[in-house]
């Protein structure tokens, strides 16, 4: 496990890409910045991967502003977990996740977001969202959205959905003569990119066969 | 001058329920067929099944493209060898840009025909010229495809693509509908333009309107599944003069 002790007006950002596993205990003193970027995205079905991620986030200054984006595209038999806890101790802050699992043949992806906005923790706004795409009949995903707000005057959101590609959306690609595999390439691709920082974009395309 | 296309004693369903009871029809390179017929009637059933949608299932009959049997082909191969839908209802694809889309289904078709992929410099002269064409906003090219286009936008799209892929058979589903009387001016130009001695064209629609600017040299009515009636032009005034109802006699 590692631990980022940032303090007032630090920033810290940091992209996690095909790590093994991690495990990271932030607390952020007042004013302080957090982006990070944990991204699964195996490029072949080698070992099947059994990762549990957990990134755990607290503020502890006011006005702190904490950005965790995460996406893990699984295949074979992986198991990915995701874990988050964000805890607003005190008030003033933002916080903003976007976590997405693609899931393809017989992997099984997990979500556990918790986020809890203390008694004092006044004008916080945080926001959870969890996206998940299944490609087979036989991918899973777990989703678990724990949110505990004791604050009354915040703007909190959260919102977990797992669905499948659009159908329409594919034959329409076909009928302009796009192969069926390439047609689910080029939407998984667009299901990913609010997750991906700026330098992978378009880099992306090379890294999933 | 050349078979295009020879449908046979087409049936088809879906969901277990028959649609299409034994359709024949035979385009001709150079043609414009025009399918009329009250609502329900399979009309776009045909478009689906001619394109391989995978939700209708051919029971029975044939459907040959220059000889060869469509129906055996994957929807992508159809579209490569020429085929092409002007979809009723646009699908917007958010995340996928226009250029991307329109080249990766070019560069495809290239490939089908034994061709080099464009260069990334001659795609976007060709984008550009055609866009002119269709008088398609420049601020539409770098969004999704269709993604916050207005109705007209999209049916300019899709003729927009019928430019970029030149098809030898083009099938028309609705296009007029939601067009305002110039973007209805301007898509018909656009298909005109498109037609050349060697490719054909399938134009659906409720309306005489279209047919005025699209002038077509056959007019089919489709009701219940199968071809009722056949004409010229004038066929379509007839039907607009008596109804549905009229014709079926």
């Amino acid at each position: 496990m590692k631990e980022v002790h940032l303090h007032s007006n630090e920033s810290f950002e940091q992209v996690f890409l095909n790590e093994p596993e991690v495990n990271l205990h932030i607390v952020q003193e007042a004013d302080s910045r957090v982006k990070i970027y944990i991204l699964n995205i195996p490029k072949d079905l080698r070992d099947p991967k059994d990762i549990r991620n957990n990134i755990s986030v607290e503020h502890r200054g006011e006005g702190c502003r904490t950005e965790i984006y995460g996406l893990a595209f699984l295949h074979g038999e992986d198991r990915v977990t995701i874990e988050t806890h964000v805890h607003h101790a005190v008030g003033c802050g933002s916080s903003e996740q976007l976590i997405k699992f693609v899931l393809d043949d017989r992997a099984k992806g997990s979500f556990l977001g918790e986020l809890k906005i203390a008694p004092d923790a006044q004008k916080v706004e945080a926001h959870q969202t969890n996206r998940n795409l299944l490609l087979s009949d036989d991918a899973e995903m777990r989703t678990r959205p724990q949110l505990e707000i004791y604050a009354d005057d915040v703007q909190a959101t959260h919102g977990a959905s797992t669905g499948q590609l659009d159908e329409a959306a594919l034959f329409y690609m076909r009928q302009r003569g796009i192969g069926y595999e390439k047609a689910r390439q080029l939407l998984v691709n667009a299901f990913m990119q609010d997750v991906l920082p700026e330098e992978l974009v378009n880099t992306i395309d090379s890294e999933i066969e | 001058m050349n078979t295009l296309l020879e449908i046979s004693n087409l049936h088809a369903s879906i969901g277990g329920k028959e649609i299409l009871k034994g359709v024949n029809l035979v385009i001709n390179e150079g043609e414009v067929h025009a399918i009329m017929g009250p609502n329900g009637a399979g009309k776009s059933t045909l478009s689906a099944v001619l394109t391989g949608h995978p939700a209708y299932e051919v029971t029975e009959g044939t459907v040959l493209l220059r000889g060869e049997n469509l129906l055996a082909m994957e929807p992508e191969v159809r579209a490569r060898a020429g085929v092409f839908l002007s979809f009723q209802y646009p699908v917007e694809i958010p995340g996928v840009s226009m250029t991307n889309f329109m080249r990766t289904a070019l560069n495809e078709k290239r490939a089908y025909e034994g061709k080099e992929p464009l260069s990334a410099k001659e795609f976007l002269s060709l984008m550009r010229e055609k866009r002119k064409m269709l008088e398609l906003a420049d601020k539409l090219n770098n969004r999704s495809v269709n993604e916050g286009f207005s109705g007209g936008e999209k049916k300019k799209n899709e003729i927009f693509q019928m430019a970029m892929l030149e098809p030898a058979l083009a099938i028309l589903d609705e296009t007029d509908s939601g067009l305002d009387i110039d973007a209805l001016r301007i898509v018909a130009e656009g298909v005109n333009k498109l037609k050349t001695p060697h490719n054909a064209s399938i134009v659906i629609t409720h309306y005489q309107r279209l047919l005025d600017y699209i002038v077509p040299d056959f007019v089919h009515v489709l009701a219940d599944g199968r071809i009722i009636k056949t004409g010229d032009k004038s066929l379509a005034l007839e039907l607009e003069d008596k109804g549905y109802e009229g014709i079926e006699d």
